[in-house]
């Protein structure tokens, strides 16, 4: 479809009183929606930058894989976590990754709950980026059990060789249900969403292998009124099943904190902070990867300004909460009166960790701040920028809280730094390569755009087109 | 309008499809249909169609429902697996044989077994993913999906149905179905094109092959888990295969053994310069509770004559009753008892017990050294087949005598033995020693002369005399530990 693009409506960031801005530009039809969305899975091979992208993804893929082999065969030694600071990095990553986790569920479900519309044309790749990123949360408590072989332990499944149950009472079993729960809900509900969109690359494959696998991924979807309906009300089922699902899962994750006796850990602040914190990080996740998708796929028509625009100032909304939360952090120590949670909160902004501490606030807190201004959050190359920061800092919001506490701990002669080492660093850096592996992948085979659900958020137009 | 029909006997109608450009139209399509009386027909759209479910008449879904009982059972399973693994239980689970699903208990903090805030987390997404499958499954099988063959996908047309294209359906099943009729009808509808859907009979039928390859797979899909039973019903010698040995075995050396040569060359090197494979303690160190430096209480010895701190528990038996000996000074021993022991009722009767599972066995229970050990050691004596020193009889007067022996030497001779008597410090603790020095007190104070006092002497001289020097003879191959020279005794105190 070519149509010619109205410059004039290439803006819909300003709000009409009297009409409603559109969500799909450029005069685009129900098949200009299929032809636009699907253009990068139809090309007869993926442009040059995809295989790049995807040389690289892979590269860091595969040092992650060496780093997990080593630590495998060698042990968890291999890790900087050590007297005092048990819980180095690998929980760090855990925490950043299950809260950039949060973002595809909360844009699914909750905005689709609260009608928003404008979350059609996101929700498919903000879903995405929530599996994968779970995946890659997943991996690190996964191998942090050290015999990794055994980790059905972790589940209540009766065993010959342990001869015993999990600890139902403690946080750390709880985050094992809730994050594979998430997962596993996450999972359905991407796929279930997936389906009439599989249904339509069935239909507009040439290839046989391709008509064969997405004939079968699409389960014989034939779009009849009776499945949608059905369809329709199970979506609705599985959002509202999903909303208080992933504000429970970064509750839990922030009880692993909250629930044991450290200062700076022992909190009744952290769960609504964590799951704020997790919204934050995930949205700017979302829009780190999608400003450059929709760039390279052409879906500047389907992922507007507008959506980008209202991601941003979600960004800052949250952003401001964790900042708030920030402060009232040390509002509560003050307030409690207990000189240990006075002493961890003032060495986490003035000790041997302040420079941590201080990126994670300019990161988090004052970088945000910049989306008052209406340039910098209409603008493309700018607001990643911004993201990229926001990413940053909230890495650096798990490392404060884990780190600072532990390695100051009751004992001022067991205290001591966190010095990660070479694994630590390869396996953050081999996370973004089976991240962005996984993101590529999905780019060129799956369809990145709910096309279903876009159209049914299209104005009918009356005759044809 | 109907292109590509076959008019084969195996072909069946399925009925008319009939597109539309648009979702206004269809709707209006669709209540048409409905005021016509048409029952069994369905729509395909690329997307769902506002306000098309009362134009076809399609009911509520009744899919909340299902997911509402499944997130209710899932309550009962969610709090039962937590109550039943860890040990909730209904009844005495350590001693109640019958208890109900004891589980397996965990003490942690000295929290409750189960406590309900505790559980809810897991509860909670416990309901959540069984929830999550209920509305996934429960959709598609209500929507008779996954469906591997469709007629409709045989139609060329209908692949727009995924893109841009509005579909109607009207089923050859219905009863006011008529294939030209219903074509009128759905042409006055604004129908933009019709198609006849027919099923081809013969792609139903499985080919002749697919059967007997089927009974074979699963034949031969039985062989595994029937390979896994049978080893699993039968014994075998040899140990179990450790795929991952986990901590089975380890590089290790056991306490108490020599160390091994660790190095890999000839010239040897051991883990301790002493060669044992574990530590000694710490010279001078002590054990927690073996600080022993109340001399009356642990040594029987008067404060005044302690000297230097008893490091009894360190030295061999035969070394530390020698090195008592040889410092022996007959003023050295308390005559009464220590501070830290009260002789009442129960520490007699605590003595009593004592002395009749240790000494009796010699001594005899009234202590007149006519032990069944005793007896049958001398009966051998007789034969030649042991060398024994009779046990010594506790009324002898060298034994009552409270100057030659007072209660700290009994206790001493107790802790350290004497003569070929063995140390009796390992078996018994220290109050029970004092109890037995008690109670043996108590004997002689009853004043009975051992009615074989004489014999047993006797015979002791018989057996005793040639080893008259006690230093001489340390335990010489005597058949008991406990034995007790008397003659010997005497030379040593006199």
């Amino acid at each position: 479809m070519a149509t010619t693009v109205d410059p004039k409506q290439l803006n819909n960031t300003l709000d009409d009183p009297a009409e409603r801005s559109p969500l799909v530009l450029g005069g685009l039809d129900y098949e200009g929606v299929t032809d636009t969305a699907a253009a990068v899975w139809d090309a007869e091979r993926p442009p040059m930058v995809w295989w790049v992208l995807l040389l690289i993804a892979l590269s860091l893929l595969g040092l992650l894989g060496a780093c997990v082999n080593h630590l495998l065969m060698a042990g968890t030694g291999v890790w900087g976590n050590n007297n005092p600071v048990y819980w180095g990095w690998p929980i760090v990553n855990f925490v950043f990754w299950v809260g950039i986790g949060h973002a595809g569920t909360l844009i699914s479900a909750i905005l689709f709950l609260f009608r928003q519309n404008w979350r059609t044309s996101i929700n498919r790749a903000a879903e995405a980026m929530t599996i994968f990123a779970v995946v890659c949360a997943g991996l690190f408590p996964g191998v942090h059990i050290g015999r990794v072989w055994v980790f059905y332990w972790l589940f209540p499944i009766p065993t010959e060789h342990l001869a015993m149950w999990p600890n139902f009472r403690s946080p750390l079993l709880w985050d094992v249900f809730a994050v594979s729960t998430y997962a596993t809900v996450s999972l359905l509900f991407w796929y279930m969403g997936m389906v009439p969109d599989i249904a339509t690359f069935r239909d507009r494959t040439r290839s046989k292998i391709g008509k064969f696998i997405y004939g079968i991924l699409s389960l014989g979807w034939t779009g009849s009124s009776r499945a949608w309906h059905h369809y329709e009300i199970a979506y609705t089922i599985l959002a509202a099943l999903a909303t208080p699902l992933v504000l429970s899962v970064h509750t839990i994750v922030s009880f692993d904190f909250a629930v044991s006796q450290l200062p700076g850990w022992h909190t009744t602040i952290f769960p609504p902070y964590f799951v704020a914190g997790a919204i934050f990080s995930g949205f700017a996740m979302v829009v780190t990867l999608l400003v450059p998708a929709r760039k390279l796929c052409g879906l500047e028509n389907l992922i507007t300004i507008r959506h980008l625009e209202n991601m941003n100032k979600i960004i800052m909304a949250t952003g401001m909460m964790v900042g708030m939360a920030y402060g009232i952090e040390f509002f509560m120590a003050w307030y409690s009166g207990v000189e240990f949670e006075q002493f961890a909160l003032s060495n986490r902004a003035f000790g041997n960790y302040a420079w941590a501490y201080w990126i994670m606030v300019s990161c988090n807190v004052l970088a945000p701040q910049v989306f008052w201004f209406k340039w910098c959050r209409t603008t493309p190359w700018f607001m990643v920028i911004v993201c990229i920061f926001v990413n940053i800092g909230m890495w650096f919001e798990r490392f404060v809280i884990t780190i600072t506490s532990l390695s100051r701990d009751f004992v001022p002669s067991s205290w001591s730094y966190f010095h990660p080492t070479w694994v630590d660093i390869s396996m953050l850096v081999g996370s973004f390569g089976l991240f962005f592996t996984l993101f590529l992948l999905f780019c060129r085979f799956m369809p990145i755009i709910a096309m279903a659900e876009v159209k049914s958020i299209m104005p009918v137009e009356d005759g044809h087109h | 309008m109907a292109n590509e029909t076959n008019n084969s006997s195996d072909k069946e109608l399925v009925g008319l499809l009939a597109q539309f450009d648009d979702p206004t139209s269809l709707l209006a399509a669709c209540n048409n249909a409905r005021e016509a009386g048409y029952t069994k027909m369905d729509a395909y759209t690329p997307f769902p169609v506002h306000g098309i479910d009362p134009a076809l008449g399609i009911k509520r879904s009744f899919l909340p429902f299902i997911v509402l009982a499944v997130a209710l059972g899932a309550v009962v399973l969610g709090l039962g697996m937590q109550f039943y693994t860890n040990g909730g239980g209904i009844g005495d689970w350590s001693t109640d044989e019958a208890a109900i699903f004891p589980g397996y208990r965990f003490m942690i903090s000295g929290k409750p077994y189960f406590s309900l805030p505790a559980n809810i987390p897991v509860t909670f997404e416990v309901i959540v993913l069984s929830s999550a499958f209920a509305t996934f499954f429960g959709m598609w099988i209500i929507n008779r999906l996954p469906r591997l063959s469709n007629p409709l996908h045989r139609v060329s047309r209908f692949k727009r149905v995924t893109n841009d294209k509005f579909f109607l359906m009207l089923e050859a099943k219905d009863d006011k179905f008529d294939a030209s009729d219903s074509e009128a009808h759905l042409n006055q509808w604004g129908a933009v094109a019709i198609e006849e859907v027919n099923q081809d009979l013969t792609d139903t039928k499985l080919p002749s092959w697919m059967a007997p390859a089927a009974l074979i797979g699963a034949l031969l899909l039985l062989i595994p888990p029937v390979a896994i039973f049978s080893v699993y019903g039968s014994t075998n010698r040899k140990p179990r295969l450790h795929v991952v040995p986990d901590m089975d075995w380890q590089h290790k050396f056991k306490t108490q053994v020599l160390s091994p040569n660790i190095a890999e060359k000839d010239d040897p090197v051991y883990l301790f310069e002493n060669r044992r494979a574990m530590r000694q303690p710490v010279e001078g160190s002590v054990r927690f509770g073996s600080l022993e430096d109340d001399s009356e209480m642990f040594r029987g010895i008067k404060k005044e004559f302690s000297g230097q701190a008893a490091t009894v528990g360190l030295k061999s038996n035969v070394l530390a009753s020698t090195a008592v000996q040889e410092e022996e000074n007959p003023d050295q021993w308390i005559t009464g008892f220590p501070e830290g022991f009260k002789v009442n009722e129960d520490t007699l009767a605590r003595g009593k017990q004592r002395f009749e599972i240790y000494c009796s066995v010699c001594h005899g229970y009234a202590g007149n050294g006519d032990g069944l050990v005793n007896q049958r050691a001398i009966a051998l004596a007789a034969n030649g087949k042991a060398s024994w020193t009779a046990a010594k009889s506790l009324h002898d007067p060298t034994v009552t005598d409270s100057v030659k022996n007072p209660t700290g030497r009994i206790y001493d001779t107790i802790t350290n033995g004497r003569n070929t008597m063995g140390p009796y410090r390992d078996q018994i603790p220290v109050e029970d020693r004092w109890a037995i020095v008690a109670y043996v007190k108590a004997l002689q104070a009853t004043g009975i002369t051992a009615p074989g006092a004489e014999a047993t002497e006797s015979e002791a001289e018989e057996a005793g005399e040639p080893e008259a020097d006690e230093s001489a003879e340390p335990a010489a191959e005597t058949t008991e530990p406990e034995a007790e020279a008397s003659e010997a005794d005497d030379a040593d105190t006199e």
